[in-house]
């Protein structure tokens, strides 16, 4: 299937690689692109949700007899409405959808109204009496996994998990090979430091929306943003109880996702409402709403110990990372297990992750889920041991780095990845030799994701009048539409214009993964030059049919069908335009499937530089220059590998600098807002420059490696390194904001003055 | 009048008088027009989501645009204006307008929910301003979230748009603003739907007869605190009266040595006078949101709000401000300091307003030095924001008026810091003294924002930059320049 990496990297593309405008370009700056919140139907009715004041209680009980018999009110509902699933995974997402007999964290869902208008369901919300026996909380990772801490939920700890720690700690893994001990030994220096990072939120702008509608006869349909329909599909008719085919799931255009859109919060809702009431229901989360009760990131804490001879090379490593993710079991801290060494060729290595639950939400996924912490972590402790032993840190990753062969720490050997080509670059870039002025440091940090394949499903259809409709199920959260429809344009032969995609619903298509995992441009973008491979071989019967001759003397090339060779006969090329208007004539409409369980996404590995400067008197701390070097493998469209870079860059940078959740004392979140959930606005930011590589991923036609993910994991260490070298402090804690960076400098003066 | 809110939507006269008077243009424009172009994404005034061109005739009748942010603007605060969605910048043929082709074509969008935005907040620039630079252009889209790009490409757009051919229909219907807005009411509206009353007087004495009549009343100006009410709080007073319409509150003059802000004059008024005068608080005007929210936000606003971490008292404090205030026809004047008597609680009497505040113009050897500290540059609600008004004479330190914000529960001066300075020679033993007197002064609380231990300690480096700044010509103590005008 996959063809040879020589071939791959010799083949000359006409359409990918180029930067054609984007499909949907128009319809966004236009303001004619329809998100969640953006449809409406008639006799639709407003829902609105109730949440938890409190951040873990006991539901004694809920009145809602007051708010039913409010005017304009159509359906109240609570989980009494609901069943719960035999399936672990959907009984979790149910109940973070609406609370059962607890509620779990500041924010949960506890009852829901529908009424004719955000006013009535508003002031139905106010007459639902919820009784709650308040419960001790914690939302601290190492308080909660503490013996003595309060439980979230019994029963749920995996056999895997030692003595020593509360009810909370739900699962642990190991990962490496080689004796450690043995090689901290080898090392001349050995340095352990501990880590904490606080939970981000994704920071889409387009909070959670969607539109449900039941019919008399237990049809559904659900209009909604999502990462992926078919989960929508799945998980909703699980929790209603209904047959696959009987909800049909739209996808809206959607405004930003990240990894945060791969669940549901509020669709169940929509539905039970929609059913209770009769009518159609809208749900639209506040911005509040979003950050309290979708799905943030895991919050961690960490140790990680490294050691590394004088020459630069690292005899052993050890990250034992603790993560919580919400008040639910979560595995993503194996993510980040998995994926902190990743970046190195190490003969020992070993790394240990425990998940606690906490009175916090559920997590959702975050760009490269659990590995932006663990990174953070290991390249802290990498740039620290460069600064002690007086080596520069490129050369020492160079000198460290996994490359073709190499055993990863999870277990994997690689293929060709694209890590040292990056450093490489790096090293050669005029960034890397810029002069730096007082008051100012340069940090390098690698970055790693796995990528993913995974049930892909596309139709492509010829048209009668020479274009091409392909039909795919992910939705297009980074310009996926443009690179698939290039892709197909590639194969074909045929302008990028005359291809539309069109991402469909979930009646109209075959089960798709959702949109994560980096996976689209590698996994529907196979499946779709498959597709046109078959539409092609279609193309070439139809051809050797008008003509008379053998399917197999007949090749598709720059877009015509045409005989193979001298012996196959003398006839003019035809094109595509020609064989389809003529297609009823032979034999009916041309059409090309693929359908896959792609594997062989193949690794991505990305470098990121960053100068910054800090304020000694307040702490700030200012990005002066940032330059991202990422393998693509190929680049379909380079902008948008561009955007995912700089994109992920400048997430990580808020997630470095000034992203946070902050819980109270009461267990409440105190910045439920843009206002005080600070991600980077434009005049934080330098232009983020890119370096595109391009390392052909063998396991994909044209080479393409996932793009989406990488990005994120850098920023962390890269400006932790670049704050230490700038002002001399090493910041052990998530975000460094100007608070944290003020007591750091504050705590080293009087050292520096004594020494 | 008792009457209709009337506005041009989209170059069309539209009267509403069915909504009630805390209904946002957002909800409105979305829910009943709609014009669903324009977004929600945060109902505070923080993402720029919802942008849409606001127009109005200037003091000297000259056509104003400018960007704003409908999810916290009550519709009533369009009567007499002209408002401008997404939805109409295309030529009515379908050609892009420069702004959204340059979106466009320099691949501005990914997932496209801040797109008209950010389109929106280019328009107003294109039509107010020559082409930005680029650190101009991030503080003109400061105020617009966006999470997909780094912004590196829109910035990139804003510029591009200026190499575009120029649209002949937005020029023709820039042109023909001023002509249908003369065609909306001048006089004073006194709208009511839903049982809830909206008024808006075009005279002073029409406004302070209203707040004396309705001493119970929401005196509302810009609506950049009072439209999140709305929103997060799902305030619904009986009764809102708004400033902005009264001609007289939103005078800028000058006269005897005195500046006099109008309560109702915006940020955006205010922002070229006040750098004119001290360069540093033209800077600090220009940090304060996003250009949205400067274009609302008002002086007198900010002032009157009591907060204490609006950047406006401090600096008016350090300068010396009164304040001037009127109680239906009993007009009186306080020092700006006497104002602010405890947190959330200001001299102000029901039914009273503030109708102006004043400051000195800068006498010789004065130099204000304002110093805003947040975690983020731009559009950042204040940790500290510390404004010293020195006067200097032969190396001495002849007059001090230091002033802080988001170190008590008002904006306060340092008055044992000044002490330690006034009749001093302007020395760093003598900073280091004042410094360190702030202890005397403040014992600033812990929040969220910052610690009690962080704000005195900032507070206390502030004084010494503003020191380093005085006395050494070109040091750098700043780390990213700020933009210069609003």
């Amino acid at each position: 299937m996959a063809l040879d990496k020589q071939t791959t990297a010799k083949r000359e593309f006409k359409v990918v690689g180029t930067r054609p405008l984007r499909p949907d370009g128009v319809d966004k700056v236009t303001g004619k692109a329809l998100y969640g919140a953006d449809l409406t139907a008639p006799g639709m009715l407003v829902g609105k949700i109730l949440r938890s004041p409190h951040p873990h209680a006991r539901i004694r009980s809920i009145d809602t007899s007051a708010a039913e018999a409010a005017p304009g009110v159509k359906a109240v509902i609570t989980h009494a409405d609901f069943t719960l699933p035999d399936d672990e995974d959907m009984r979790d997402i149910l109940v973070n959808c609406m609370a059962f007999n607890k509620a779990l964290y500041d924010g949960h869902a506890v009852a829901a109204v529908a009424a004719i208008s955000e006013a009535a369901a508003k002031a139905a919300l106010k007459l639902i009496k919820v009784d709650y026996e308040v419960l001790p909380h914690v939302t601290d990772v190492d308080e909660a996994m503490k013996p003595d801490a309060p439980v979230i939920e019994r029963g749920r700890q995996a056999e895997t998990v030692g003595e020593g720690f509360s009810e909370n700690v739900t699962s642990y893994c190991e990962f490496g090979h080689g004796d450690i001990e043995a090689g901290f030994t080898r090392a001349d220096h050995v340095i352990e430091r501990s880590f904490k990072t606080e939970a981000t939120h994704q920071g889409y702008i387009e909070p959670h929306a969607c539109l449900a509608t039941f019919t008399t006869d237990g049809k559904a349909d659900l209009w909604c943003c999502t990462q992926g329909q078919y989960m929508v599909r799945r998980v909703c008719s699980a929790i209603m109880d209904m047959e696959a085919s009987q909800l049909r799931v739209t996808p809206s255009e959607i405004g930003g996702g990240f990894g945060g859109k791969t669940t549901v919060f509020i669709e169940p809702v929509a539905l039970m409402l929609a059913k209770k009431s009769g009518r159609p229901v809208k749900i639209v989360m506040s911005r509040s709403d979003v950050l309290r009760a979708s799905g943030p990131t895991c919050s961690s804490s960490m140790d990680v110990r490294i050691g590394m001879t004088k020459d630069g090379r690292i005899t052993a490593g050890h990250a034992k990372l603790r993560y919580q993710g919400g008040a639910f079991p979560c595995g993503t801290v194996e993510m980040g297990a998995m994926a902190a060494f990743a970046a190195y060729d190490l003969e020992a290595v070993r790394t240990q992750g425990w998940n606690a639950m906490t009175n916090r939400p559920k997590q959702a996924a975050y760009r490269a889920p659990g590995a932006p912490m663990a990174i953070y972590a290991v390249e802290s402790v990498v740039d620290e041991l460069c600064q002690h032993l007086g080596l520069d840190p490129l050369d020492v990753r160079l000198k460290n780095a996994a490359k073709a062969g190499t055993k990863a720490s999870y277990g994997v050997t690689f293929t060709d990845i694209g890590l040292s080509a990056c450093l490489a670059a790096a090293k050669a870039h005029p960034h890397y030799a810029a002069p730096l002025g007082p008051g100012q440091g340069r940090g390098v940090s690698c970055g790693f994701w796995f990528n993913f394949g995974g049930d892909t499903c596309v139709t492509l259809n010829v048209n009668m009048d020479g274009t091409v409709s392909v039909t795919e199920g992910n939705p297009d959260i980074g310009g996926s539409r443009a690179s698939i429809g290039m892709m197909a344009a590639e194969e074909l032969g045929v302008p990028f214009d005359k291809v539309r995609t069109q991402v469909v619903d979930t009646a109209s298509l075959g089960y798709n993964e959702v949109t994560d995992g980096s996976r689209v441009t590698f996994a529907v973008g196979l499946a779709t030059i498959k597709a046109a491979q078959a539409a092609k071989a279609e193309m070439c019967r139809r051809a050797a049919m008008i003509w008379g001759i053998d399917a197999e003397a007949v090749t598709w090339e720059d877009g015509c069908a045409k005989p193979s060779g001298p012996n196959a006969g003398d006839f003019p090329p035809m094109t595509l335009a020609e064989i389809a208007a003529v297609s009823s004539q032979t034999g009916g409409p041309i059409a090309g499937h693929h359908e896959v369980n792609a594997d062989g996404a193949g690794v991505s590995f990305g470098v990121h530089l960053v100068d910054v400067e800090v304020d000694p008197e307040t702490g700030a701390t200012k990005v002066l220059r940032y330059t991202v070097f990422q393998d693509a493998g190929k680049a379909v469209h380079p902008d948008y590998v561009e955007g995912q870079m700089q994109g992920g860059a400048v997430q990580g940078i808020g997630w470095a600098l000034n992203e946070e959740y902050i819980y109270g004392e009461d267990g409440r979140l105190q910045n439920a807002g843009f206002l005080d959930y600070r991600v980077p606005v434009a005049s934080d930011l330098p232009m983020i420059d890119t370096v595109i590589l391009e390392i052909p991923n063998p396991g994909h036609p044209y080479g393409v490696r996932g793009v989406g993910e990488t990005s994120i994991v850098p920023p962390l260490a890269a400006i932790a390194n670049a704050v230490s070298r700038a002002a001399g402090v090493r910041l052990t804690e998530l975000p460094m904001s100007p608070p944290r960076i003020l007591a750091a400098l504050d705590a080293a003066r009087p050292k520096a003055a004594a020494e | 009048m008792q009457g209709p809110v009337c506005m041009i939507l989209n170059g069309q006269r539209v009267d509403v008088a069915d909504v009630p008077p805390t209904t946002t243009l957002l909800a409105w424009l979305r829910e009943r027009r709609g014009l669903t172009g324009t977004k929600e994404g945060c109902s505070e005034g923080d993402c720029g989501a919802c942008t849409v061109g606001l127009r109005e005739l200037g003091p000297d009748g000259k056509l104003v645009t400018m960007p704003a942010c409908a999810c916290i603007l009550p519709l009533p605060m369009l009567h007499g204006r002209e408002i401008v969605t997404v939805e109409r910048l295309a030529a009515p043929d379908g050609r892009l307008h420069p702004v959204q082709q340059a979106m466009a074509e320099g691949h501005g969008s990914q997932c496209g929910f801040c797109t008209p935005g950010f389109v929106m907040s280019m328009w107003c620039a294109y039509r107010s301003e020559p082409r930005p630079s680029p650190e101009r252009a991030d503080a003109l889209l400061a105020g617009n979230l966006c999470r997909c790009t780094g912004y590196g490409p829109i910035v990139a757009a804003a510029s591009a748009a200026h190499d575009l051919p120029r649209p002949e229909w937005d020029d023709d219907d820039a042109a023909a603003a001023p002509t249908r807005l003369a065609t909306l009411p001048t006089t004073a509206l006194d709208y009511e739907a839903d049982g809830r009353r909206f008024i808006a007087p075009v005279t002073l004495d029409e406004l302070a007869d209203a707040a004396a009549r309705n001493p119970d009343a929401t005196i509302l100006s810009g609506a950049t605190d009072v439209g999140l009410w709305i929103t997060k709080r799902h305030f619904a007073p009986a009764t809102i009266i708004w400033t902005g319409r009264v001609a007289g509150l939103r005078e800028l003059k000058e006269d005897d040595g005195t500046l006099t802000i109008g309560a109702a004059v915006t940020y955006r008024e205010a922002a070229a006078r006040l750098a004119a005068h001290w360069p540093d608080f033209g800077k600090l005007v220009a940090r304060i949101a996003g250009a949205q929210i400067r274009a609302l936000g008002t002086v007198g606003g900010n002032i009157a709000n009591g907060s204490p971490i609006g950047d406006m008292p401090p600096a008016l404090i350090a300068l010396g401000a009164r304040l001037q205030l009127r109680h239906g026809d009993k007009r009186r004047e306080i020092t700006l300091d006497d104002f602010f008597l405890d947190y959330g609680r200001q001299d102000r009497a029901p039914g009273e307003i503030v109708t102006a505040v004043t400051a000195p113009l800068p006498g010789k050897g004065l130099h204000l030095g304002c110093h805003k500290v947040s975690k983020r540059f731009d559009q950042d609600i204040t940790s500290v924001l510390g404004c010293f008004a020195l006067t200097l004479e032969d190396g001495h330190v002849r007059q001090a008026r230091l002033a802080y914000g988001g170190m008590a529960g008002v904006p306060k001066r340092a008055r044992a810091a000044e002490q330690a300075l006034i009749g001093q020679p302007y020395t760093r033993e003598q900073v280091d003294a004042a410094a360190a007197a702030l202890s005397d002064d403040f014992a600033p609380l812990t929040d969220m924002r910052a610690s009690a231990r962080y704000r005195m300690q900032v507070a206390q480096n502030l004084l010494l930059r503003d020191y380093l700044e005085r006395t050494t010509p070109g040091v750098e103590t700043r780390l990213a320049p700020a933009t210069e005008g609003v």
